[in-house]
C-alpha cells in the first residue's frame, strides 16, 4: 500500500517498508512514474489531483496533513502547509482550518514568480537570503504589487540578496495573519525547504516551529496512515 | 386591468408593500448566479452585475429600489450609477438601531415612490405564504426536503416570483423526499454566488439546514405599514452584529447544527465579520469566498470535502 500525493507542482509517493518511511518526489505531470507496477487498489491518494489518479480511497490534504504530522509530532497544535497554489492553516486542537488561495502572495507560486524574475532556481532563494546584509521593507501583500515594490528597492540600491530576504519577510508576515495563537507550529510543504523562508517565518511568528525531516512528503504519508 | 409596473429590488424590501401598490417586485439578484457577465469596474460581483445589466437595459424595469442603508454598502454607489443611467431609483434605508418609527417613515416614502396602496389585501396573503415558507424550512431541517429545493423556494420570498399565484404553484410543486442528515450545516452570510452550491454540498454529504438570508426573507411580514415596520425593523443584516449573532446562536441551536459555513463575497464588507463569527459561534466554521458567478469551483469543493472530514473527526 502506498500514499500518493499529487499536488499542484509536485507528486510524492510514500510507503512504509519494515517500519521505515520510503519516498519518491517528482513533478506533478510525471506522477505516473511513481506508480509503475502498482495496482490502483494499493493507492491512497491525496492532493489536488487525488480523484484524477488511480486510488482505493482518497482523502483531502487537510486530513492527510493531520495524520502525517501526527507521525512526527503527536502533540502538534497547529499545522501550516505552504503548498504550490495555496496555504493551509490547520488548527488541530480546534478541528478548524483556513485555506488561502484567492491570492498567490502566501503560496509557493509567489516564490516561483520571484525566482523567475531574478532568473534563478527556486532552490537558490534560501542561499541568496543568507547572504543579505540588510532587509528592506516590502509591505505589499499582493504578489504583483510586491514585485513592483521589490523593483523599487533594487532601484533604491538594495542587492538582489537583500530584496529576496525582504520578500521572504513579506511572505512570512502574510502567513502570520492567518495563524492562530499556539504553543508550537508544524510547518510542512515544499516551500519550507527554503531556509530563508524558514528563518523569516521563525522570526515573524515568534513561537516554537517544528519541521519534519522531509516536509514535502507529510501529506502522502498522512494519506497512507489515514487508511492503514 | 393596467399592466403592473415591474420594480427591481437590490435586497430585502418588504414585498408586501410592492404588491399592495399593485406593482410586481423583481429581485435583481435572481439573474446573477446564472449570469456569464464579466462586469467592468467591479468590487462585489453581485452588485456590479446588476448595475451593468440595469444600466444597459439588459433587464427591463420600470424603477429600482436600492437598499442603501443597513445592508449592502456597494449597492449605494452601484444604485446611483443605475439612477444616472435614467432608471427611476428610490433609496431605502433600514435603521441600524431597529427604530420602528424610522422604518415606518421609510415605508411611507416607499409607498409614495410606488404610487398608492391599491390592494391592501396582498400583505395578508403574503403572510399566509410566509407561514408555508416556515414549514418548508422546518421540513428541510427534519430531512423531508432536499436543501437545494427548499433553498430555491426560500430565496424567492424576496420577490415571490413577482406573482403570488405563480409562487404559490411553485411552493405546492415541491416534492418531499427522505434526506440522510449526516452533517447538518448552517450557511451564513450572503447567499453563495454559485447556482449549484446546495446540490454540490449535498453531493459531498453536507446538508444545509439553515440559510441565513433566505430565512430573513420569509421571517418578516405584516398586514399594514405599522406592523410591517415593527417586524422588518428586526431584519438582522441591518442591525448591529451582536443582535445578529444572538439571533444566529438561537437558530443554530434549534436546528442541531454540526458546523457553520460562512460564505463571503469578494470585496464585500461582510468579509470583515468572519473573525467575529468564528469567535462567537461555538461550532466548527468553514469560511469560503466567491467572486464571479457560475458553478461551484473545484477549490471550493475541496474545502467542503475537507470540512466534511473535519466534522466526521469531531
Amino acid at each position: 500500500m502506498i500514499g500518493l500525493d499529487v499536488g499542484s507542482t509536485a507528486a510524492k509517493k510514500v510507503s512504509i517498508e519494515d517500519g521505515k518511511i520510503e519516498y519518491q518526489i517528482t513533478g506533478t505531470h510525471n506522477w505516473k512514474d511513481l506508480i509503475t507496477g502498482i495496482d490502483g487498489n494499493d493507492i491512497i491518494s491525496t492532493g489536488y489531483f487525488r480523484n484524477s489518479v488511480p486510488h482505493r480511497a482518497s482523502v483531502t490534504e487537510i486530513t492527510a496533513a493531520i495524520y502525517g504530522v501526527r507521525h512526527y509530532f503527536p502533540d502538534a497544535d497547529v499545522i501550516v502547509d505552504i503548498g504550490g497554489q495555496d496555504t493551509k492553516i490547520i488548527d488541530v486542537k480546534k478541528n478548524n482550518f483556513i485555506i488561502n488561495d484567492k491570492c498567490s502572495a502566501g503560496t509557493g507560486a509567489f516564490l516561483e514568480f520571484v525566482a523567475n524574475y531574478f532568473k534563478i532556481e527556486l532552490k537558490e532563494l534560501g542561499s541568496f537570503h543568507s547572504r543579505a546584509k540588510r532587509i528592506p521593507a516590502i509591505n505589499n501583500t499582493c504578489a504583483v504589487f510586491a514585485l513592483s515594490e521589490m523593483i523599487s528597492q533594487l532601484v533604491a540600491g538594495f542587492t538582489s540578496e537583500e530584496v529576496i530576504a525582504g520578500m521572504h519577510y513579506a511572505f512570512a508576515r502574510r502567513i502570520s495573519f492567518m495563524v492562530p495563537d499556539a504553543q508550537s507550529l508544524v510547518l510542512i510543504g515544499g516551500t519550507v525547504k527554503n531556509k530563508g523562508m524558514l528563518s523569516a517565518l521563525k522570526d515573524i511568528l515568534q513561537t516554537e516551529i517544528l519541521v519534519p525531516d522531509e516536509p514535502q512528503i507529510v501529506n502522502a504519508l498522512g494519506a497512507l496512515k489515514y487508511y492503514c | 386591468m393596467p399592466v403592473q409596473k415591474k420594480i427591481g429590488l437590490t435586497a430585502l424590501v418588504p414585498p408586501e408593500l410592492i404588491f399592495a401598490c399593485r406593482c410586481s417586485p423583481f429581485d435583481v439578484n435572481n439573474v446573477i448566479p446564472g449570469s456569464k457577465k464579466y462586469p467592468r469596474n467591479k468590487l462585489c460581483a453581485w452588485t456590479a452585475i446588476w448595475q451593468e445589466m440595469l444600466s444597459k437595459r439588459e433587464v427591463e424595469l420600470d424603477s429600482l429600489i436600492v437598499v442603501a442603508g443597513g445592508d449592502c454598502h456597494n449597492a449605494l454607489v452601484d444604485g446611483q450609477k443605475v439612477a444616472m443611467s435614467g432608471v427611476p431609483t428610490h433609496f431605502f434605508f433600514y435603521p441600524f438601531d431597529g427604530d420602528p418609527e424610522y422604518l415606518e417613515s421609510q415605508l411611507h416614502k416607499l409607498v409614495d415612490f410606488l404610487g398608492t396602496i391599491e390592494s391592501p389585501e396582498k400583505p395578508g396573503q403574503i403572510k399566509e405564504l410566509k407561514k408555508i415558507g416556515k414549514k418548508i424550512d422546518e421540513k428541510r431541517a427534519q430531512g423531508k426536503l432536499s436543501s437545494g429545493d427548499a433553498f430555491r423556494i426560500m430565496i424567492s420570498f424576496s420577490d415571490l416570483m413577482g406573482d403570488l399565484d405563480v409562487f404559490r404553484e411553485a411552493i405546492y410543486s415541491l416534492k418531499e423526499q427522505k434526506v440522510e442528515m449526516n452533517n447538518r450545516v448552517a450557511l451564513i452570510g450572503v447567499p453563495p454566488i454559485y447556482h449549484d452550491f446546495h446540490d454540490v454540498a449535498r453531493s459531498l454529504d453536507l446538508q444545509v439546514v439553515f440559510d441565513e438570508l433566505p430565512f430573513e426573507f420569509l421571517r418578516h411580514s405584516g398586514t399594514d405599514i405599522h406592523n410591517i415596520a415593527s417586524d422588518y425593523c428586526n431584519y438582522t443584516f441591518a442591525r448591529p452584529l451582536d443582535f445578529r449573532i444572538r439571533f444566529l446562536q438561537k437558530e443554530l441551536e434549534k436546528r442541531h447544527i454540526d458546523g457553520v459555513i460562512h460564505y463571503t463575497q469578494f470585496a464585500c464588507h461582510h468579509m470583515l465579520e468572519d473573525e467575529i463569527m468564528r469567535a462567537k459561534l461555538d461550532y466548527p466554521v468553514l469560511t469560503i469566498q466567491g467572486d464571479l458567478p457560475g458553478k461551484t469551483p473545484e477549490q471550493i469543493k475541496l474545502r467542503l470535502e475537507a470540512f466534511r472530514e473535519a466534522l466526521e473527526r469531531a
